[in-house]
């Protein structure tokens, strides 16, 4: 019996430790609401946005990742061609390393005109468990998660992508299509919680 | 001067001679073969190699160049290795960096002086087929610490910088 109880413990110690990386929202689960600052000031809500918005984008990013930065022109122009269509783009940045300042100076450099929510504490990283930077999560309006993942497969060079997997779900999105891939991975920093 | 005999003098000459043609001739190649890494691998080829070192405690860490947690943590790997290699630990290191930047990788790895192996990722593919076969849970993000026991088999993943003491803490559990 004691036995069984230690292999047991082992087991469920094993269990912990592997499940260290928490789990964030499935696809088609609801996507958790939260209200933030943006990084102007204003009040955000989530839940206001997917009400106002045939989708919303978040993107986790930050202001010195060089994986990040290398999307800066890339999702200015997502975010600019795609409000039209009226989906929001929403950064999101959890960055304990990073201040309002930095991101406000951040946006300003790289024609950043979409909001900008600083997450101080790394709230809504926790909760999304969004990892690295760039993450991006797509939340239609009935506020269930339809993408999680990359922006596309090649950091290095835009002109070379032939895999644009968040513009692909946006456009499968917005022409009433399912999502081929709702879940792409890629390098990219931590997120650098507090 | 010092009053060395001529055939003392010549003989000199010519091994200095003989040195710097050696030089000449020899270092341009070996500088251009010459690397740190061991080598690249796909996902498959590191869970080779990991399998290779079964009956030991593994830590395979995931690096980057431009990644400056994944440089700050490396120093601490390094020490790690040295104190635990004895006691059963063994350490492989992987960039991920782009092929461009290998003589990035090539600087970082000479001045850091690890004892243990360090691959890198291979060039081409997706980049998601390589993370999904290391752990499937792992959504890419470096420093990216996975620890196997000495069975082989996946005993912890640490994501994001660690300390010295964690590592200690988390190699010692399995060295046990």
């Amino acid at each position: 019996m004691k036995t069984m109880r230690t292999l047991l413990g082992l087991a469920f110690l094993s269990a912990a430790a592997l499940s260290a990386l928490a789990e964030g929202p499935a696809i088609g689960a609801t996507a958790p609401p939260f209200e933030l600052k943006t990084i102007d000031g204003k009040p955000f809500s989530l839940a206001d946005a997917e009400k106002a918005n045939a989708l919303v984008v978040l993107v986790f990013i930050s202001t010195n990742c060089p994986y990040s930065n290398a999307y800066n022109d890339r999702m200015r122009d997502i975010a600019n061609a795609y409000a039209k269509k009226g989906i929001l783009f929403v950064g999101v940045n959890s960055n304990s390393t990073e201040t309002v300042q930095d991101a406000v100076d951040h946006a300003k450099k790289n024609g950043h005109t979409f909001a900008i929510v600083k997450d101080t504490g790394n709230k809504v990283a926790d909760l999304y468990d969004a990892r690295r930077t760039p993450e991006a999560f797509v939340i239609g309006k009935d506020g269930k998660l339809q993408y999680h993942g990359r922006i596309d497969e090649n950091y290095e060079d835009a002109s070379k992508v032939t895999s644009p997997d968040l513009k692909n779900a946006l456009d499968a999105l917005l022409a009433g299509q399912p999502v081929v891939k709702a879940e792409t991975k890629a390098f990219g920093c931590t997120i650098k919680r507090a | 001067m010092p009053n060395f005999p001529l055939s003392a003098l010549r003989f000199q000459r010519r091994a200095a001679i003989a040195v710097l043609l050696f030089l000449a001739l020899a270092a341009p190649g070996r500088a251009a073969d010459a690397t740190l890494l061991t080598g690249a691998l796909d996902g498959k080829e590191l869970a080779a190699a990991i399998a290779r070192e079964k009956g030991h405690v593994v830590l395979v860490n995931f690096w980057a160049t431009w990644c400056v947690p994944c440089r700050e943590e490396f120093p601490d790997l390094v020490r790690l290795e040295k104190a635990y290699r004895d006691r059963g630990l063994r350490v492989l290191g992987v960039s991920t960096d782009l092929a461009k930047d290998l003589p990035k990788v090539e600087k970082f790895l000479a001045a850091g002086h690890p004892d243990f192996p360090n691959y890198r990722k291979k060039s081409g593919g997706d980049d998601q087929d390589f993370i999904e076969s290391v752990d499937p849970k792992w959504g890419g993000e470096i420093p990216f610490t996975i620890l196997y026991g000495k069975d082989g088999k996946k005993a912890r993943v640490l994501s994001g910088k660690q300390s010295y003491a964690d590592f200690e803490s988390a190699v010692s559990a399995l060295l046990r």
